[in-house]
């Protein structure tokens, strides 16, 4: 009977936050495929190794799963871009095609996607231009809504660092967007 | 920028990234679906295969019980054809009553003297 109620309450804690974490991580790594695969990863682990945790606990935690999944995934596009990258580059032959290498017209973005706005736009591009660090201290602490304490376990970082990532995240927002303000 | 208005900016950063959210297509919100689902599963799959490895080890216990058991009466019981017979010479000479007792010097007399011919 526990275990059912225990259930149904991660149910309700993942379908509550799933979205979000969906569009963090798509402003981590620009693909919406890749994102879904994190979120997924994220959900495992997060059910594996701190689903029995206090309920009180489970968003930090669930984002501090997901920001390790994200580490990770920069981690290996790293490797993938340093060694990788060239020989694949060498292989193509289409580098000189002006069509390949034209930015994807059809897909200006998840936030113009969905909100189809010039606003939107920006914020997106904005959010995408930040470090990682800064992006995900906005992000958790002022759209997820959680507080210093629990920015800080979901970064793993101390308080001090989450005020300073967030205190230039907003400058360098502000700046990005000023002439959507 | 004012306080007010940095909580105004922010609100509206909430709103479109809010607005962002619940305009995803309905394949994206199908994968999310199976995901959460998926991860659940697990759980749940972990819950309900909690009791086997008590199973295993009771049914294990169980098999070593019943081969310690049955070991030892198995070597009481011996081969088909004991070694020692089952009956003493004692148990046979005690059917012959106070007198063998008696007879017993005349008996190792006799013993000695047939070593002695056989030797």
């Amino acid at each position: 009977m526990a275990d059912t109620t225990q259930q149904r309450a991660l149910d309700e804690f993942l379908k509550a936050i799933e979205r979000r974490a969906l569009r963090m991580t798509e402003l981590a790594t620009a693909s919406r495929d890749e994102a879904l695969d994190l979120v997924q990863d994220a959900m495992f682990g997060f059910v594996r190794h701190y689903a029995d945790k206090p309920q009180a606990d489970w968003a930090p935690l669930f984002y501090r799963v997901l920001d390790n999944r994200i580490n990770d995934w920069y981690r290996r596009r790293q490797v993938r871009n340093r060694w990788i990258a060239p020989f694949l580059r060498a292989a193509e032959d289409d580098d000189d095609d002006p069509i390949v290498q034209a930015p994807d017209a059809a897909d200006p973005g998840p936030l113009l996607r969905l909100a189809g706005s010039q606003a939107a736009l920006a914020l997106d591009g904005a959010l995408r231009a930040l470090p990682h660090r800064q992006r995900q201290a906005f992000l958790l602490r002022l759209w997820e809504g959680l507080d210093v304490a629990a920015t800080a376990v979901a970064m793993r970082c101390s308080q001090g660092s989450v005020k300073t990532h967030l205190s230039r995240a907003l400058t360098a927002l502000r700046r990005a967007l000023e002439d959507h303000q | 920028m004012t306080e007010s208005d940095r909580q105004a900016w922010v609100a509206d950063a909430r709103a479109r990234l809010d607005e962002s959210t619940q305009s995803l297509d309905a394949a994206t919100l199908s994968r999310l679906n199976q995901a959460r689902h998926a991860a659940l599963a697990t759980r749940s799959r972990g819950l309900r295969a909690w009791w086997l490895p008590a199973a295993g080890l009771a049914t294990s216990c169980a098999l070593v019980f019943a081969l310690v058991s049955w070991y030892p009466s198995a070597q009481r019981a011996g081969p088909a054809t004991p070694a020692h017979p089952a009956v003493s010479d004692a148990e046979i000479a005690a059917d012959d009553g106070i007198e063998f007792y008696q007879d017993l010097e005349f008996y190792a007399w006799l013993d000695a003297q047939e070593q002695e011919s056989g030797g």
